[in-house]
């Protein structure tokens, strides 16, 4: 019986990262070059030719000829073909998502290694702020990965900023085949707190992520990099064009003066919301260039609103858990909503609560991760994905986590309107493209909104879990101003719950979905 | 006594001729007067990896397995490049382990293998760390700004920059050769020069019109080899022995002929439908397929995976395609000039590897087997192109047709070296 396809079963060792591209010959006039290896030629008289340092006896070979289906070197999964022991880098290992990643591809059988600088746990003592789901200091985490799940993680404490020599000597070590980088500070608020902070982050994550593709360019060319964005870099445009995937499709046109261009494969807008996400938007032209001089290849994951606290490693032991926060700065929406309604904070909505966003749960994340890992681009590709399940508006969301507290958990919640913040639109079309994750890579959400919801609630009422979160209410409420105000945001309205959930037809409407 | 082996990548009998008569290789018109001055008949196809593969090992591609720049894996329809690795016969400096062999720049000798004495691999080499042996000797190499070879590359952009790179290459060549010629202890000594081929295939018509641009530096180049050629002389003695050679003639190329085009169009060719075209997605309904340049395969059931003629008609559809060759024609001029069957020209025991039928096209005229090709006929960028029947054979001091035969063969020089010795 013929095997299922794969999502990448029918890719080859030119998406391989275990080949080098050795040079490229042209047979006709018995000629070599080794410059410019990458570039397939229109000439198709010109062969690529490639080596494998897993299998040398394959010598030098058309690297289109072997698919991943083929090649004994990748291994059927449940995220796809995957190389035999991968080695995958993360960058940002000790953060909410890198740590959970970690245990999870080393679950999958990956080879993982990873740095920090612990910058995140820095940020929220500077904050006063904490994590309400406790975690471990690395040294424990690494030993109980070892103890519990049977994982060894190859940990070196480095800054990307400042310690790019070092960073450069890990990379020769691991000769990693993916590079995962969150090694990023990943806060609107904390990017809009003043001066000091917005350049804290600008330098953090644009001249550290730089420095990254740098390092790459001269130690692991042939490595992927799976690097996060997030939705927030296209804004809400409020002509209501569909959010892309990072490029017009390749039947869009621009339409003006009687004239038309194709804008086919050209970077859409980008409209960021804060100087964080200014960063993020940097990154992108950054990475791009990078693949553009140096034939590096990249997944840029926009990732939605991320949200929840559970996959099996890090519930597998109380030492494996990965870090929650709720504070104003690094809390996520959902996580926030979900630690009001524990300790019996009205749920805040910010103005008109009508914001729409895409989300996706921490474990449908790790999958979409997994599939991108799996799938390497091909050299020189820049290529991006709108990682998220589903979207929803701030109210509905509020709604849904008053509904699942108040009818499983008995708790009292409320939702509150207080006065906006930030400068966003409070009321937009939406419609984001996200098309690519399970269309390409075969990504099917298993993560109901409201089951996740539900596994939240169950953690953080745990006696010890909401003494934490009580000891810090006084930083869930914001008072970062984009405007530079320094005070308390005000309560607008305490909303009737239940009243404001619209029905499917008029979410459509209001969605111009 | 020793042994010099000096290798004129493509050049053929008529050029050596000429230059030689013409005062532009004065030094090597001096080794001819006094020596052997044959014709010699290349490989089938007159390929440099079967040439070389065949002039180092004294064997024919039944034997030594190398059949083409690009093979297909066994079993498979995927393009593997042939390396030294997959050389089944031993070259001559491995059967005689006793005799210490400086070896520079002979093509398919990538990577380089462990010998007595050094190994600088020659085209395809493309990773200088594994085309050099021993590798302490890497560091000098890159002192002196060696090359393997010229990057092919510039030539689509710009003569001049191509060129450029030729020059450098040579000097580079003759650089590395000066050292070791006189840092290391040796018995046989062989030295190949590709520039000539690579300055061949883009300026043939150079070297033929006299009034071209860059007629002058395409004599430049052999009055540099010829430099090298007279030093190499000056300072051996009478007892040595010393041969020149090439692997395949030139001559001039006005079309290429896209011959799994043709294959297709007459119905024994076809790929799946919405797949790459890439060997990979042959259609079971195809007969037969071609590997560049002209090598000819059934499509045998049990050989290949979409592998559809029966054992018991590949004879038939082998007739039917000599008829299909046959018939080819361009301007009324028929494009091919002899088809060669497998058993004809190999023998030994790589031939379940060997193509079943190799053609040889009449002058000017270029077989390709790209298998994206869009159209029978093509005009290349390319003005000249390998000939079979016209690589040459020089060999210092006078000797009878037993020792170098009138007609003699790539596969004959190693007999002939060792006659001579």
């Amino acid at each position: 019986m013929e095997k299922l396809k794969l999502h990448n079963s029918d890719l080859t060792c030119w998406n391989c990262p275990a080949i080098d591209l050795a040079g490229k010959v042209d047979f006709r006039a018995c000629g070599q070059s080794t410059k410019e290896l990458a570039k397939i030629s229109e000439d198709s008289d010109t062969y690529i030719m490639a080596e494998c340092h897993r299998r040398p006896e394959l010598g030098l070979f058309d690297p289109m000829g072997i698919t991943f289906e083929e090649c004994p070197e990748w291994q059927r999964t449940a995220y796809g073909y995957m190389l035999k022991d991968m080695r995958v880098m993360i960058l940002g290992i000790d953060g909410y998502l890198g740590w959970t990643l970690a245990l999870w591809l080393g679950k999958l059988g990956c080879n993982v290694s990873g740095v920090d600088n612990f910058s995140r746990r820095d940020w929220l003592k500077e904050r006063g702020a904490h994590t309400v789901v406790p975690i471990s200091r690395m040294t424990e985490r690494l030993s109980a990965a070892k103890e519990v799940l049977d994982i060894d993680i190859n940990f070196r404490q480095l800054d990307l900023m400042n310690d790019r020599e070092r960073l450069k000597e890990f990379m020769d070590e691991i000769k990693p085949d993916a590079i995962v980088h969150y090694g990023e500070c990943p806060s609107a608020p904390y990017s809009m707190i003043d001066a000091e902070h917005a350049i804290g982050v600008q330098k953090n994550n644009v001249l550290g992520t730089l420095g990254v593709l740098f390092s790459m360019r001269d130690i692991v060319p042939e490595t992927s990099l799976i690097k996060l964005g997030t939705m927030g870099e296209y804004g809400t445009p409020l002509t209501g064009r569909p959010l892309f995937e990072g490029m017009f499709p390749a039947d869009a046109v621009l339409t003006w003066d009687n004239r038309e261009w194709s804008l086919g494969g050209e970077l859409t807008p980008r409209d960021p919301v804060s100087f964080y996400h200014v960063s993020k938007v940097q990154d992108t032209y950054n990475i791009v260039e990078a693949c553009k001089y140096w034939w590096l290849r990249s997944y840029d994951v926009m990732q939605g609103v991320i949200f929840g606290v559970y996959t099996e490693q890090v519930s597998a032991d109380p030492r494996l858990r990965t870090r929650l926060d709720i504070d104003e700065w690094f809390g996520t929406v959902i996580n926030r909503f979900v630690a009001q309604a524990v300790i019996g904070l009205p749920l805040t909505l910010y103005g008109a609560g009508e914001q729409i966003r895409g989300f996706i749960a921490l474990e449908d994340a790790m999958q979409c991760m997994t599939r991108l890992i799996a799938s390497p681009p091909e050299p020189g590709q820049y290529a991006v994905v709108n990682q998220m399940s589903g979207y929803y508006s701030l109210r509905e969301l509020a709604e849904t986590v008053a509904k699942i507290g108040k009818s499983e958990f008995n708790l009292p919640v409320k939702i509150q309107r207080l006065e906006n913040p930030r400068v966003e639109s409070e009321r937009h079309p939406f419609e984001p493209i996200y098309e690519n994750l399970p269309k390409r890579y075969g990504f099917k959400p298993q993560v109901s909104l409201e089951e996740e919801i539900y596994r939240m609630l169950k953690l953080l009422t745990q006696p010890k879990i909401k003494t934490r979160i009580e000891e810090k209410r006084h930083h869930i409420v914001p008072k970062t101003w984009w405007s530079g105000e320094k005070r308390q945001v005000e309560t607008i309205e305490i909303l009737p719950s239940g009243s404001q959930v619209e029905t499917e037809e008029e979410k459509d409407e209001a969605y111009g979905r | 006594m020793r042994t010099i082996i000096i290798g004129l990548d493509g050049v053929p009998y008529g050029v050596i001729k000429n230059l030689t008569d013409t005062g532009v290789m004065k030094n090597l018109s001096h080794v001819i007067e006094d020596g052997v001055f044959r014709q010699m008949a290349s490989s089938i196809p007159e390929i440099s990896s079967i040439a070389w593969s065949s002039i180092i090992t004294g064997k024919n591609p039944g034997e030594h397995g190398i059949f083409g720049f690009m093979d297909l894996a066994p079993g498979t329809y995927r393009l593997f490049f042939p390396n030294f690795f997959n050389l089944k016969a031993a070259p001559f400096w491995n059967t005689d382990s006793s005799k210490k062999s400086i070896i520079i720049n002979v093509p398919s000798t990538y990577p380089a293998r462990e010998l007595n004495g050094v190994l600088i691999s020659g085209f395809v080499a493309l990773n200088i760390n594994k085309a050099v042996y021993p590798p302490a000797l890497i560091p000098k190499l890159t002192e002196m700004e060696y090359q393997i070879d010229v990057d092919s590359n510039k030539a689509h952009k710009s003569m001049d920059l191509f060129l450029n790179d030729l020059d450098k290459t040579l000097k580079s060549r003759i650089k590395a050769y000066h050292y070791l010629w006189n840092s290391q202890e040796w018995d046989t000594f062989m030295l190949v020069f590709t520039g000539t081929d690579r300055l061949f295939h883009f300026l043939w018509d150079a070297y033929e019109n006299t009034t071209h641009k860059y007629h002058e530096t395409v004599l430049d180049h052999f009055r540099q080899i010829d430099e090298a050629i007279g030093e190499i002389v000056d300072s051996i003695d009478d007892n040595d022995t010393l041969l020149f050679l090439s692997d395949h003639g030139f001559e001039e190329l006005n079309v290429e002929v896209n011959i799994n085009f043709y294959l297709k169009k007459n119905g024994f060719l076809a790929l799946k439908n919405g797949k790459e075209e890439n060997f990979v997605n042959i259609d079971s309904s195809t007969k037969a397929f071609a590997l560049d340049p002209s090598r000819i395969y059934v499509n045998l059931e049990g050989k290949y995976p979409a592998g559809s003629v029966k054992p018991e008609d590949k004879e038939r559809v082998i007739e039917d395609l000599v008829s299909l060759f046959e018939l080819l024609e361009i301007d009324g001029r028929k494009v091919v000039k002899k088809i060669f069957r497998c058993e004809e020209i190999y023998y030994g025991p790589y031939l379940d590897y060997a193509p079943d039928l190799v053609l040889l096209s009449n002058k000017g005229l270029n077989l390709r087997a790209n298998i994206k090709a869009k159209q029978l006929f093509d005009e290349g960028i390319f003005t000249g192109k390998h000939s079979q029947e016209d690589a040459f054979l020089v060999v210092k001091g006078r000797y009878n047709d037993d020792i170098v035969p009138e007609m003699p063969t790539v596969a004959d020089i190693v007999a002939i070296k060792n006659k001579l010795n």
